[in-house]
């Protein structure tokens, strides 16, 4: 009984309160169309009308979500256009006035309820005119709940019908989405390419230059201790171009990750950052191209970690959430970092590419933190 | 001879140097930016300066913008220019002023040593040194739409050599011709590329080399 008069109060109150916000939507209106006649009239794109309107919007939308809840669709999405916007004041503040007379028509009713009771008392009443009356005033509260009930689901109905984006829109913002993360994905590769041409240029190939003259020296000398001298220094530095080349082809893709699982390749990370980094990746595998974003993202922050901040410490945290995972790394050094910097964008597009995100946390004075959240699809 | 490497791999410029001291020539500096390089330059000019395309700043072609600056500015320094690859529009540019001392080898090619260092010589002595890769590149991607396919495969030869910065003494050695032979072939190869008659090694190459780059 209890939560019987708990929603029937609610529902009075906010319709009433709707009854309320027609009133100044009826104002708004007057005073738009005025304004959009005006500038009409100049020549003008009637702009200031918009602010006012979305405010009266979201006024509805926060009365619907506290004392008309139902329509679920309502809270969740608000990114309606301004034009949505008006048109939807436009005809809301009828369904407010209607409100507004089932309203009265139930405190009519309960007034005409409280003059019949005192009758009642004071003796000026008969059992058949009670009956009567009471017959007749169930009939009308069932009328007056039903009256309420029904702009109420008016109510959510216009706002759900005009607020929420159709599924063309939908599918449109979702189009957009995928054709901005293809491109990002598109120029996340070329960056990638060319940072592989570059480690390979001027790393190995340089190398392999150094080490044909040291050759071809030897091949050139005449003095048998010197040619030799040249020969050992090209072995020296036929050893130190493998090294260099292992840690390119390492740099490009960890062979790790596929055969032992993201959280040896973490390790891995840890062991050759440069900086002390602590690992926690409590995770079991995971689909093959959020293991790889996951330890591109720990890789880039711990490498950025060890290049501007050499003296900070380094967390590692990949946490499994309900559709994903949660990969964070944190160091304690200065901050500053540049999101928009080429290796954090070109996460950022890989993590959008999977329909995740990435964040960049780097006040100044730190610390640092790089989050990148990656559903699992 | 006295000489400038301007190189940003360190490995490889200390290899360098190694080897022209060694081989009795004097590295009045060693430089790992364009910029360097020409302060080096207008410091103290040398006899030639050994640059790589690829430098920092920008790590694209400022070695290369380094060169043509300097072979504008001192025209007795001679430019011998190192690249990774075979660049059509590098060795138009290195020509567009002046084909004497001026080089333009592959990377690759210090290796062999010998002909490094004779590349060396003849750019320092005012002459052109042209990599046979980048001289055989240039002529395929030229040949399918012009004159140069009504070359006799001798005169085609004969043209490779002369880009490439040889003599035609030299030349009429590498194929074992009488050197008037080389000079007939010569003459008709500027008759069939419609080129006038002139005299000097290096304004052969200059002919040639813009013809290829057009």
């Amino acid at each position: 009984m209890g939560a019987v008069l708990s929603a029937g109060g609610r529902l009075f109150v906010g319709v009433v309160v709707g009854a309320a916000t027609a009133v100044a939507e009826l104002a708004f209106l007057g005073w738009a169309a005025l304004v959009a006649l005006i500038e009409l009239i100049r020549g003008r794109h009637p702009a200031g009308i918009e602010r006012p309107a979305r405010h009266l919007v979201e006024v509805e939308r926060w009365r619907i979500a506290a004392f008309l809840p139902g329509g679920g669709a309502v809270d969740a999405l608000d990114d309606y256009t301004e034009r949505r916007a008006v048109a939807y004041l436009g005809i809301r503040w009828l369904v407010g006035m209607l409100g507004g007379f089932v309203a009265l028509l139930f405190l009519y009713g309960l007034g005409t309820g409280a003059v019949w009771a005192r009758d009642l008392f004071v003796g000026r009443s008969s059992t058949l005119l009670v009956v009567a009356q009471v017959v007749g005033g169930l009939v009308l509260l069932f009328l007056a709940v039903q009256g309420f009930l029904g702009v109420a689901a008016l109510d959510r109905w216009l706002a759900g019908r005009l607020l929420v984006p159709g599924d063309r829109a939908r599918y449109e913002r979702r189009i957009s989405e995928l054709a901005a993360s293809r491109a990002g994905v598109v120029a996340a590769v070329d960056a990638e390419r060319r940072r592989i041409e570059r480690d390979l240029h001027d790393g190995v190939q340089q190398r392999l230059v150094a080490l044909g003259l040291l050759l071809g020296q030897a091949r050139r000398g005449t003095d048998r201790a010197r040619s030799d001298e040249f020969v050992r220094q090209a072995h020296d530095e036929a050893r130190e171009i493998l090294a260099e080349l292992r840690d390119v082809a390492w740099r490009a893709y960890p062979a790790d990750l596929d055969s032992l699982g993201l959280a040896e390749a973490l390790s891995r990370v840890a062991e050759r950052g440069g900086v002390p980094v602590a690992v926690d990746c409590p995770v079991d595998r995971l689909p093959s191209a959020v293991e790889t974003a996951a330890y591109f993202v720990v890789s880039e922050a711990v490498t950025n970690a060890a290049k501007h901040a050499p003296d900070s410490r380094v967390t590692v945290a990949v946490a499994r959430m309900d559709q994903g995972v949660r990969v964070t790394v944190t160091d304690n050094g200065p901050g500053g970092a540049d999101p928009s910097g080429g290796g954090l964008s070109g996460l950022a597009r890989r993590a959008a590419a999977l329909d995740g995100s990435l964040t960049v946390d780097s006040p100044p004075g730190g610390p640092t933190t790089v989050t990148a959240v990656l559903p699992c699809a | 001879m006295r000489v400038i490497l301007a190189e940003d791999s360190v490995l490889l410029r200390a290899g360098l140097a190694r080897l022209l001291t060694d081989e009795g020539h004097e590295v009045v500096a060693e430089v790992g930016d364009a910029p360097a390089l020409l302060a080096a330059v207008a410091a103290d000019q040398p006899d030639v300066v050994v640059a790589d395309v690829r430098m920092p700043p920008t790590h694209r072609d400022d070695g290369l913008r380094a060169a043509v600056e300097i072979r504008d500015r001192w025209p007795a320094v001679g430019v011998l220019v190192l690249s990774q690859y075979v660049e059509r529009r590098y060795a138009v540019e290195l020509l567009t002023t002046r084909s004497d001392g001026v080089g333009y080898l592959l990377k690759d090619r210090v290796a062999e040593v010998g002909e490094f260092l004779d590349a060396l010589d003849r750019v320092a002595a005012g002459r052109a040194a042209f990599d046979p890769e980048v001289v055989r590149q240039l002529l395929a991607r030229t040949s399918h739409t012009d004159p140069l396919r009504r070359l006799t495969p001798r005169e085609a030869e004969v043209l490779d050599r002369m880009a490439q910065g040889h003599t035609n003494a030299g030349i009429a050695a590498q194929l074992h011709v009488s050197q008037s032979a080389v000079e007939k072939h010569v003459n008709a190869i500027f008759d069939k590329l419609g080129l006038s008659h002139t005299t000097g090694y290096s304004r052969r190459v200059l002919a040639v080399l813009h013809y290829l780059g057009s």
